[in-house]
Parts: structure tokens; C-alpha cells; sequence
């Protein structure tokens, strides 16, 4: 239709609806006599016009909160806005380009609502601040707290890549690469509680998975917001954080720590291997419930499968149950599990918590060796009282103290590396690589001080001249051949690479 | 053109604090809110109202669209890659699908935008009218006001405009009206 007809078409239309009805179509015809085009328009848009009915006769209704949206290309301070890319009660998340530095960041709104309530905004503040400090890889990063009049912002890390709850929705996770995953968010929240930033709401959602494998966790302490007072501030109906990741003690509002994070983390890893939530069959109302019912117990939540235990320590009702921090978490995935894993005792993990029988049996021979060390440099103390008295004068004083004092720190430390290995076995790692360095200062010691002695008395016709040095030597050989040996065996199976003790 | 905006915002946030959530409020009471809030101080800095009232009514044609758009994206299971949210969930998203969009009366916005466009080709006044009266909520005075006719004049052209939008978005109109014959 060219721009003639249209205007011919226009008049048409516009002078036939001035006619009585009936007479319209006739007065169509009339004058579109010549333009079989015109007409036949002009007769569908008549047709149409007298069975229009109400259409857009109401004018557009809105939702306010559909108000908060930045239409792509607004731009708001130096952030370009580029398309939406999430929402929900708290806010809008935009894909926006920040015209300064000229890289794409997720830029998060946050509902004015919030944004107006000063009590807020300074905790915004102090919670984008803490989160800022935190480095790792696996975290997100944040890049600014933007306040904009009324605006408030959060600028971070743009991540290409999907949720964890679009791979979760797919199906169970194999148990590599969710534990895997979950070693990655561990990660994430030891670095976060280290900078003293909570996460609060840990959940598939707020964990990606970029196309390289690698995973970040975002949205780290915004959560800090909820709570009763943003309750009344926010939309009311509208759910705030998310009940079914929450520990008892959050849901209950008591003071949160780091804890919380564990339980959200236990949840997102036993969801990870089932593909289902832990706690729950059906819809959200009755995981909240049972979670903070099950308060103090975790009877009622029957974990089968690999990591069974390790999830099941998360999900204790009770904070002080629970593994005390994400590097726990992190021990423990690292250590006990991957022999069990690699071995392929295949998908009914739930024992796989303990070390596993080699494991065990050549770290008996380690704390063997250490307890059994303890004792025979402990014993040389009789020895060393007589050789005292053969040497006499400050000598025989100072090679007596000399060696008791290397023989206090040998053993004391040898024998807390046994009680730990025996009691709490997974700070042995920690503790062993803190003492090891001191435990072969005072080997040293301790043979040359009795070499020393054993020069000292002077006198070859007592026994003891003998035995000190051939102690000395035992010592050495020992410390030196034996024990490299028994500490290789006992930790290269968790994975741990140990210089000797 | 921020300035409409952010007042638009404005008002919409008291609007969701006081107001159950998910009530819709006509486009109308929203731009003359907005145009009252900003007539006692800012006034000059527009050209009148008119000047006022056809930014708004272009702002909240945006806004619709946009929501209109992300709507459909979430229903989509998203585009190549998404950011979340703390709160999305499950069972909000499930809520957003079970939220009846098309109620008896009620308009497909993008089919209606998409159309409104094709209209703008061919007739940049009519669509004009048509985006003043549906989106801004505008009275025929008012459009007639913005346009600087008639109220006669635009009644008429909206008469025409509606039925070209509504054959437009049934389908009816693409071979006969957009394309040159």
C-alpha cells in the first residue's frame, strides 16, 4: 500500500464510521470503487472496528513494582544498562556496562523500599565493604556499593555461565564432580568467613557454573538485609531469602555464623548428588517446618549415599554439632574420601567417612614409631642422671639440662602428634606440619648432646661412654631412614605432601 | 526524560509499600501522580504539560515492554546465561507462571508493541495517539492537547488506529497494509 492509498484508506475509514452503521459498508464501497486494495481494507478494518469490542479501550495497567525496571540503555551514573538478566523480591539484576573501566558487570538494584531506609543503607554499606575484601576465586567479586539518590546498587562480577540449579535440574550430579563443586563453595565461604562476610543465603541459585567448569558463588552477604526489618520494609507476601537452605537457628532469627553457611552448604551438596532436596518431598512451607522442628536432631533426616555423613554433620540442628568451618569442610573432603572415591567402592559411600583400612594401617606404624621414639628418648633421662655425675663439675650440669631439655620437646611433641592422630585425626595434618620442623631441631640436639656426654666422661671403661653415642646414632638412623618412611605412608594417603618428620 | 522516570519509579515504590502486592494500578493515576509530584517544583523544566505527559507515556510504554520481555524470558528457562537473585526460587518463579498475564480484556503488551511499531511506519501520528491513550492513559482532551489537534480528530484516529492494531496483532494485516503492493 503506498503512502497515497493509505491516506485514501484513512479518510475512508474515518469519514465511514460518521455514517449510521448499516450504511458504512455501502459508503466504503462507494468511494473505493477504483481501488480494490483501499476497499478490501477499508471493509476488514470495518469488520474488525465493529467487533473491537473494549480492545485498549482501558489504558495500560502496571504493576508498581514493575516500576523499579531500567529500561536497556538507561543509563544510571556510569553503568550503561544492557539488558535484564534476573529478578526477584529483592531487586533486579542488569547486565550493565560500566563506562569508566569499559568491562560488563551484574549491576543489582535494590528495591527502593530498602534503599529509603537509612538503618539499611548503612548496613548495605558495611556488608558491600566487607564483602569487597574477599579474594578467591570462587567468590564473585564486588566491585562497588553505588548509591544514586534514591538508588542503590550493587556492582559485581559479570559471570557467564548457568546456575547450579538449571545442572541440578538435569539430574544427580555425579559424585566427583559434586563433591568437586562443593570443594569450590567450601572454598568460597572459608575465604568469605575469613573476611567476615557470611553468605546467608547459600543455594544452587546464587552458585554458578561457567562454561570452563570453574564456579563462583555470588551474592555474598546481601542476604544481610533480610530479616524482620526488611521483612516490613519489602513487598509483604513476596518470599525473602529462601527457608529451605536456611539452618534452624536463622529461621528461628537468632544470631547467625558461619554454621548457617555449613547447613546451606550440606543441603546444596546432598541436593547436588540426589538431585533433590534433603529435607524435603514437597513444597517449600513443609521443609521449613520440619527444619525448624528438627531442631537439635537429625533423626528424622535419613541421608543415604555417598558423603552421608559429612552431609549429615551439616544438617545438625544444633551449630555446635556441625563441622566448625568451611576449612573442616574442606579437611574433610580432601582427606578421608578421595582413597574410597578412587577405589571405586561405588555409590553407597555412606561409611566412606573414615579413613580407609590402608590408611590406617600404615598410620599405626607411624604412631608407632612416634610413641615408641617418645619413649626411648624419655628413658636416656636415667642414663644422662649418671653420666651427670661421671662428668661432674658445670659440665656434667650443663650436658644433663642440655639433654633433658631436648628430650621434653622431642617427646612432648611427638606425643601430641600421637594424641591427635589417635583423638583428632583430622588436625593432624595442621599439627603435624607446625611441629615437625621443631621435632627435628631437637632430634639433632638431642644426638649431638649425647655424643657430647658421651666425649665428656672421658673414660673409656664405662659402659655409658658406649651407650651414649650408640643411642646417639640409634637416634639418628632413626630419625633420619625409619621415620621418613612410616610419616611418608602415613599421609601421602590423604593427599598431603609432608617433608618428613 | 530521567527526570519522568525516576519519579514514575518513585511513586511506584510508595505504591508497593502501601499496596498489596501484584495490584495493578492504571497507567493513568500513576502519570498524573507523577505530573502533579513534579508541576509544583519542577514544572519549568518541561514544556508544559504536554511535553510531560508524552515522555511518560513513552516511559511507561518501555517499562511494560521491558517486564513484558523479561516475563517471557523467565518462562523461556532464560537466555544464554543468568545472574540470580538471592530470592528467586522455586516457588517464585512457579508463582510468576500461575499469575493469570492475559486476563479477559487484557492486552499481549509485545504483540501490541510489536504492531504499534509497524503502525509507526506507516502512520507515525496514529501510533502516536495510540501509545498516548493506552500506555500514558491520556484523555482524548489530553492527546488532543499533546498532538495539538482536535478531540474530534483524535477520535477518529483512534478508532482507526484500534482496529488497524487489532487486525495487526490477529494477523490480518501484514500482507495487505505493511508491504508496499
Amino acid at each position: 500500500m503506498t503512502p497515497k492509498q493509505w491516506e485514501r484508506l484513512k479518510n475512508v475509514f474515518q469519514d465511514a464510521l460518521e455514517q449510521p452503521a448499516p450504511a458504512r459498508r455501502a459508503f466504503i464501497a462507494e468511494r473505493c470503487a477504483d481501488d480494490v486494495i483501499v476497499l478490501r481494507e477499508a471493509e476488514a478494518l470495518l469488520a474488525t472496528h465493529e467487533t473491537a469490542g473494549t480492545f485498549l479501550d482501558e489504558p495500560a495497567r502496571v504493576d508498581p513494582a514493575d516500576l523499579e525496571t531500567l529500561v536497556p540503555g538507561t543509563v544510571i551514573g556510569s553503568y550503561k544498562v544492557l539488558d535484564e538478566i534476573g529478578r526477584g523480591g529483592m531487586g533486579v539484576v542488569y547486565l550493565a556496562e560500566d563506562t569508566r573501566l569499559g568491562r560488563r558487570v551484574a549491576l543489582k538494584s535494590l528495591p527502593s523500599t530498602l534503599a529509603m531506609h537509612p538503618d539499611m543503607r548503612q548496613r548495605l554499606r558495611r556488608e558491600a565493604r566487607a564483602a569487597a575484601t574477599i579474594s578467591h576465586p570462587a567468590v564473585a567479586v564486588v566491585y562497588a556499593l553505588e548509591e544514586m539518590g534514591d538508588h542503590l546498587f550493587i556492582a559485581s562480577e559479570f559471570v557467564h555461565g548457568e546456575t547450579l540449579r538449571e545442572e541440578i535440574g538435569r539430574g544427580p550430579i555425579a559424585p566427583e564432580r559434586a563433591r568437586a563443586i562443593a570443594l569450590a563453595i567450601a572454598g568460597a565461604l572459608a575465604a568469605a568467613h575469613e573476611a567476615g562476610v557470611i553468605h546467608r543465603d547459600l543455594k544452587p541459585e546464587n552458585v554458578l557454573i561457567k562454561p570452563d567448569g570453574g564456579v563462583k558463588v555470588v551474592d555474598f552477604g546481601i542476604a544481610q538485609i533480610e530479616g524482620p526489618e526488611a521483612t516490613r520494609l519489602t513487598r509483604a507476601g513476596s518470599m525473602l531469602g529462601t527457608p529451605a537452605y536456611m539452618a534452624p537457628e536463622q529461621l528461628l532469627g537468632q544470631t547467625v555464623d558461619g554454621r548457617a553457611d555449613i547447613y546451606a552448604w550440606g543441603i546444596v551438596f546432598s541436593e547436588m548428588l540426589s538431585g533433590m532436596h534433603p529435607l524435603q518431598r514437597g513444597p517449600h512451607g513443609a521443609s521449613l517446618r520440619r527444619g525448624v522442628e528438627g531442631r537439635g536432631r537429625t533423626n528424622d533426616v535419613h541421608l543415604t549415599g555417598p558423603f552421608a555423613t559429612v552431609i549429615a554433620r551439616c544438617l545438625h540442628g544444633d551449630p555446635a554439632s556441625r563441622y566448625p568451618n568451611a576449612k573442616e569442610l574442606i579437611s574433610e573432603l580432601e582427606s578421608g574420601l578421595r582413597p574410597s572415591l578412587a577405589s571405586g567402592s561405588g555409590p553407597s559411600l555412606g561409611t566412606g567417612l573414615g579413613p580407609d583400612p590402608g590408611s590406617v594401617r600404615s598410620r599405626f606404624w607411624w604412631e608407632f614409631h612416634e610413641a615408641l621414639t617418645a619413649l626411648v628418648y624419655s628413658a636416656m633421662v636415667v642414663p644422662a642422671w649418671y653420666t651427670r655425675g661421671q662428668i661432674g663439675g658445670w659440665q656434667g650440669r650443663t650436658f644433663f639440662i642440655a639433654l633433658v631439655a631436648t628430650v621434653v620437646v622431642a617427646t612432648t611433641a611427638r606425643l601430641h602428634l600421637w594424641f591427635t592422630s589417635r583423638f583428632y585425626p583430622r588436625e593432624l595434618e595442621w599439627v603435624h606440619q607446625r611441629s615437625s620442623r621443631w621435632i627435628r631441631i631437637a632430634d639433632w640436639l638431642f644426638a649431638a648432646t649425647l655424643i657430647a656426654g658421651g666425649i665428656l666422661i672421658g673414660d673409656e671403661h664405662s659402659p655409658l661412654a658406649i651407650v651414649l653415642p650408640s643411642v646417639a646414632v640409634g637416634a639418628v638412623v632413626a630419625f633420619l631412614l625409619i621415620e621418613p618412611v612410616t610419616t611418608r605412608d602415613a599421609f601421602k594417603r590423604s593427599g598431603i605432601e609432608t617433608s618428613a618428620v | 526524560m530521567p527526570l519522568v522516570y525516576d519519579e514514575l519509579r518513585r511513586i511506584a515504590a510508595g505504591y508497593v509499600r502501601g499496596e498489596r502486592p501484584g495490584q495493578t494500578i492504571q497507567a493513568t493515576a500513576l502519570v498524573n501522580e507523577a505530573f502533579v509530584r513534579l508541576a509544583g517544583e519542577r514544572a519549568r523544566q518541561f514544556n508544559g504539560r504536554t511535553h510531560f505527559l508524552a515522555i511518560a507515556a513513552l516511559s511507561m510504554r518501555q517499562i511494560l515492554v521491558q517486564r513484558a520481555r523479561s516475563r517471557n524470558a523467565i518462562k523461556r528457562g532464560g537466555g544464554p546465561q543468568r545472574v540470580t537473585l538471592d530470592d528467586i526460587n522455586v516457588a517464585n518463579v512457579e508463582a510468576g507462571f500461575s499469575r493469570p498475564e492475559l486476563a479477559p480484556g487484557d492486552v499481549d503488551i509485545l504483540a501490541l508493541d510489536e504492531a504499534l511499531s509497524r503502525l509507526a511506519a506507516l502512520d507515525a501520528e496514529l501510533a502516536k495517539v495510540v501509545e498516548l491513550r493506552y500506555f500514558g492513559g491520556l484523555t482524548v482532551e489530553e492527546v488532543a492537547d499533546v498532538m495539538g489537534t482536535s478531540p474530534a480528530t483524535v477520535k477518529r484516529q483512534w478508532a482507526l488506529a484500534r482496529a488497524w492494531l487489532k487486525r495487526a496483532i490477529e494477523g490480518g494485516v501484514t500482507d495487505t497494509t505493511a508491504e508496499p503492493s
